[in-house]
């Protein structure tokens, strides 16, 4: 898989612990289970820098303008469909062999697409 | 809740990096690249802070886009796994999926283990088959059912 596919996803996993433990009602239950979610919090903004400052100025601001329209900047194709717009994928797309090798975008939406295994 | 894990009754490794992808190994639903960024992600959500909830009990977790359904992995260790400072006996690996709906169920599922870990304590020790355990947990062992892992 294409590297900055790679720290593309988990950028985007990183974003979405982070927005979870900024929940109230996940932070509630976090602490409820004796965990420290505000020190995991900041920790976890600070790998989040990192990571984001080892990714590419163009992805980063694709990945950017993606989040400013969409929650999920980076989906998995499900089907031959892009699982952020449920469009079907052209052909030329889907069945291309090295459709991991390069950062790729939903033609219709503009989301990061990758094909899991 | 009913959902269905995986379970490994004998967890070998001796570190918590090793011991996660241990477990995930044990989902035969996971290829190599997804068990590898899901290994990634729980790595960060336990470097942040260590997911140890109870004395030998450690709840490594995070959601994921990497995954389209829950996946429950159980693991036991007899000797523990370093969760760094304190052994962890009993490790309860779980990875929601990112819902349009948002992380309701993800929170649910939280809430679901924080009861049923402070209902069974040190009872969970005690389980005498992945079965059990899945069952004092709350779940079903995947396999022993008509039901997919997850469902």
């Amino acid at each position: 898989m294409n590297q900055d596919l790679e720290k593309l996803i988990s950028l985007h996993d990183l974003d979405i612990m982070i927005l979870d433990l900024g929940r109230t009602d996940i932070l509630q239950q976090e602490v409820r289970l004796g965990l420290s979610p505000d020190m995991a919090l900041t920790e976890l903004t600070t790998m989040r820098e990192q990571l984001a400052s080892t990714i590419r100025k163009r992805w980063m601001s694709l990945y950017a303008q993606i989040t400013a329209r969409y929650d999920n900047a980076v989906v998995p194709v499900i089907m031959q469909r892009c699982s952020g717009c449920f469009t079907r994928l052209p052909t030329a797309v889907s069945s291309a062999d090295d459709r991991n090798e390069q950062v790729r975008t939903c033609p219709t939406c503009g989301r990061i697409i990758y094909w899991a295994d | 809740m009913n959902r269905s894990c995986y379970c490994l009754w004998d967890v070998q490794s001796t570190d918590r990096s090793a011991a996660m992808a241990e477990l995930l190994c044990s989902d035969p639903g996971l290829g190599e690249h997804t068990r590898e960024l899901l290994l990634r992600a729980l790595e960060a959500r336990e470097h942040a802070g260590a997911t140890l909830v109870s004395p030998g009990i450690s709840m490594p977790h995070c959601r994921s886009l990497l995954v389209e359904d829950f996946i429950v992995i159980l693991g036991r260790s007899r000797k523990g796994v370093p969760w760094p400072d304190e052994p962890a006996r009993l490790i309860v690996l779980f990875v929601s999926p990112v819902k349009p709906s948002g992380p309701q169920e993800h929170m649910e599922l939280i809430k679901h283990l924080a009861t049923k870990i402070s209902e069974s304590g040190q009872k969970l020790f005690k389980a005498r088959s992945e079965e059990e355990l899945a069952e004092m947990l709350g779940f079903r062992l995947a396999g022993s059912g008509t039901d997919e892992p997850g469902s």
